[in-house]
């Protein structure tokens, strides 16, 4: 089967199962492995290359260990391998994935061959594995990492944080679109913002008005899913003590759900990077004037970073802060099908080559 | 909002003497409200800090309607009832390098030292020889537990453990190796480093008992309370129901004690619990899981109200503790990343 052919089933699988929302445009992928690889066909035979010819072929098998928090990483990390045309192990978390359970579902007996799951890790796929990408926290990263072998191309996708920054908005353009990349996944996912910086032109008082009651429409259109009970007392536990804060800095304020942890929009008075305790809960803080001063204790972990006006002159302000994406606020958790994860190229590391030089 | 319908606040002494009067025998329901109402008014009236943060909602009838103070509050301020400048102690909480510690000033240590030990004698335990796994009120003179441990010792009490020396493993031994039954106290972490490099095993005498307190944080272990009480028995012959567990922290001044497994920790006639529902912010429903904000009257020159940030369930007339780890939790509820790559 052809790369092509591997490509137009996979995407036919994705309308099948419903599964759009969690991956990028198929026919991206087409060009961003043609990007990388040099040519859209260089997995099916020899291409030109440079003075010669070359193949890629696909490390097979490839070990995908996937945690639970959303299912883009099993979707995608597994699309990308059938793509490729490897095998695919793929370490489910112990709860399922539904989605990608109606995925495989979805995928045809040539395809569908080419993955096997397990919600155990069965030892000899960690020792017969071509490559381990790993989705997980960074202990998870680390524990898996001591059990391969140098010779294993290793990939770790390991914990990520992300931001947003409002430059201008005179007319809240953005607080729709802010409130969307917060809600989307309940902030699971690396490209969750947990914060936004509101430059001084802007009111965040106002600001933080505007998008709490967009989080209260998210919420009513699409609630939060429900969440353990240490999640939300880790919440109610945040959410007291900024209000304590706040009676002592009337710049703080907090903005939160009645009566549930449903959604919070915290606002400081200062610029260090915060953690969200995350399922909605995002800070609004002002935008410094050093910024990297500001992010330097979470530096490298930063994933992207969402603007507002995304332009040129904004995208300077942060490219050196060591972001890896910049992009729109609302477009956050929608990164395309060109995106460096992590900084690192997406099929490239995944194949060997062999060369003929007539 | 000081209820200006009630009698004027307490002055220091008042108050202090009510209270030690009162821990002398058990705390009706009743008594308990009139003297948690008579603290709350004192600490409106003399403390700036809770002044503000009780104006913010309506004045409270009844002990259960003053809202509890969260525990953060101690890290970003001054929660006490006098010009802390003046206090004679001041306990820290535990944290990591750079991480901001709460604080709580006492300006005497009567009523806390009463409940100390009032509680502790709650328990009936015979008195032994004291192995403790701590460092010595001297070498921790902000630290709540060894002053309570410092408390609860006697001059034949031995101090193993010394903050920057660590244990003192031969000193443990020693007393180990005795024919006469012992008490050992101390933190859960000491106990396990020692059982961890112990090559030894004992079987302590009849009548021995070991009191463990607090829980891994910063220290990267996890361990259920199952696996610190195996090893309880394999180490030392103790079976579970001879180990007592402590919970309590620097905020509070008194303490809850359970015995071996399942068994909910009980508070002194002093002290009321209510859980509050994570996710509503009300009060728990019976049964329910709910985060547990402790009236503690041994409080009076600091704060009442406390809203800790540990999870319980209600159990007979105390709570079954699962703390803030979500692995303590019933199986199923944790979501955590970890888990489910387990």
């Amino acid at each position: 089967m052809t790369t092509r052919e591997r490509i137009r089933l996979l995407a036919e699988a994705v309308r099948a199962s419903d599964t759009q929302a969690y991956l990028p445009d198929l026919r991206e992928w087409e060009e961003a492995l043609a990007l990388e690889l040099g040519h859209p066909e260089i997995l099916d035979g020899f291409r030109p290359f440079g003075s010669g010819y070359s193949q890629a072929k696909a490390m097979s098998p490839l070990l995908h260990i996937v945690s639970g928090n959303t299912p883009h990483a099993a979707l995608q990390s597994t699309v990308r391998g059938l793509i490729l045309g490897a095998m695919n192990w793929v370490k489910l978390p112990s709860a399922g994935l539904p989605i990608f359970d109606r995925f495989l579902a979805a995928l045809p007996r040539a395809l569908a061959e080419k993955v096997e799951c397990a919600s155990t890790l069965p030892a000899h796929w960690l020792k017969q594995a071509r490559a381990v990408l790993v989705f997980g926290n960074d202990k998870t990263v680390s524990a898996i990492h001591s059990q391969t072998r140098p010779d294993q191309v290793f990939i770790a996708h390991g914990n990520k944080v992300s931001f947003g920054i409002i430059f201008d908005d005179p007319g809240w353009q953005s607080v729709p679109g802010a409130a969307r990349d917060i809600s989307l996944f309940d902030q699971m996912g690396c490209l969750s913002p947990h914060l936004f910086y509101i430059a001084d032109a802007i009111s965040i008082h106002e600001y933080a008005r505007r998008l709490a009651d967009k989080m209260e429409a998210c919420e009513k259109s699409q609630p939060r899913a429900p969440i353990a009970p240490e999640h939300a007392a880790h919440i109610q536990a945040v959410r007291a003590e900024w209000r304590f804060r706040a009676l002592t800095d009337s710049g703080i304020a907090v903005h939160a759900s009645e009566g549930s942890t449903a959604w919070t929009v915290i606002v400081d008075t200062t610029s260090e990077f915060t953690l969200s305790p995350l399922n909605r809960v995002v800070f609004l803080k002002p935008l410094p004037s050093e910024l990297p001063i500001a992010l330097a204790g979470v530096s490298p972990w930063l994933s992207t970073v969402g603007i507002f006006p995304c332009t040129p002159e904004s995208t300077a302000q942060v490219s050196q802060t060591g972001v890896s994406r910049i992009c729109r606020v609302g477009s956050m958790q929608y990164p395309s099908g060109f995106w460096h994860q992590d900084a690192g190229a997406q099929f490239a590391p995944l194949v060997v080559w062999i060369d003929f030089e007539p | 909002m000081p209820a200006t319908s009630h009698p004027p606040a307490d002055t220091f002494s008042e108050l202090e003497q009510a209270l030690m009067d009162a821990f002398t025998q058990p705390i009706a329901d009743d008594v308990f409200d009139k003297l948690a109402m008579r603290i709350h008014r004192y600490q409106q009236a003399q403390s700036p800090v809770l002044a503000q943060f009780y104006a913010q909602y309506p004045p409270a009838r009844h002990w259960h309607e003053i809202r509890p103070l969260p525990q953060s509050a101690f890290k970003l301020a001054d929660v006490c009832c006098f010009d802390p400048s003046t206090a004679i102690h001041t306990f820290h909480t535990s944290g990591t390098t750079g991480e901001t510690r709460g604080r709580h000033h006492y300006r005497s240590m009567q009523l806390h030292d009463a409940s100390v030990l009032l509680g502790w004698k709650r328990l009936d335990l015979p008195h032994h020889r004291r192995v403790i796994l701590a460092p010595s009120p001297t070498h921790a003179p902000h630290s709540s537990l060894s002053h309570m441990l410092g408390l609860l010792a006697d001059s034949e009490s031995d101090f193993c453990m010394h903050p920057t020396h660590g244990l003192d493993r031969a000193r443990i031994e020693a007393a180990l190796d005795g024919d006469a039954p012992l008490a050992l106290l101390g933190t859960a972490l000491a106990f396990l480093h020692f059982f961890e490099n112990s090559t030894r095993t004992w079987q302590l005498p009849h009548g021995s008992y070991a009191m463990e307190t607090g829980g891994y944080k910063g220290s990267g272990r996890t361990l259920t309370k199952q696996q610190l009480l195996k090893k309880f028995t394999e180490v030392l012959g103790l079976s579970p129901d001879s180990v007592i567990n402590e919970y309590g922290m620097t905020e509070l001044s008194s303490q809850f004690y359970t015995r071996g497994l399942d068994q909910p920790h009980v508070a002194p006639s002093w002290v009321r619990v209510r859980l509050i529902d994570p996710e509503s912010d009300k009060e728990a429903s019976p049964g329910g899981i709910g985060r547990i904000a402790i009236y503690d009257l041994a409080n009076a020159h600091s704060n009442l109200a406390l809203q800790t940030e540990d999870l319980a369930i209600t159990k007979d007339k105390g709570f079954l503790l699962l703390g803030r780890d979500p692995a303590a939790l019933p199986r199923g509820c944790s979501r955590e990343a970890d888990a489910q790559l387990s």
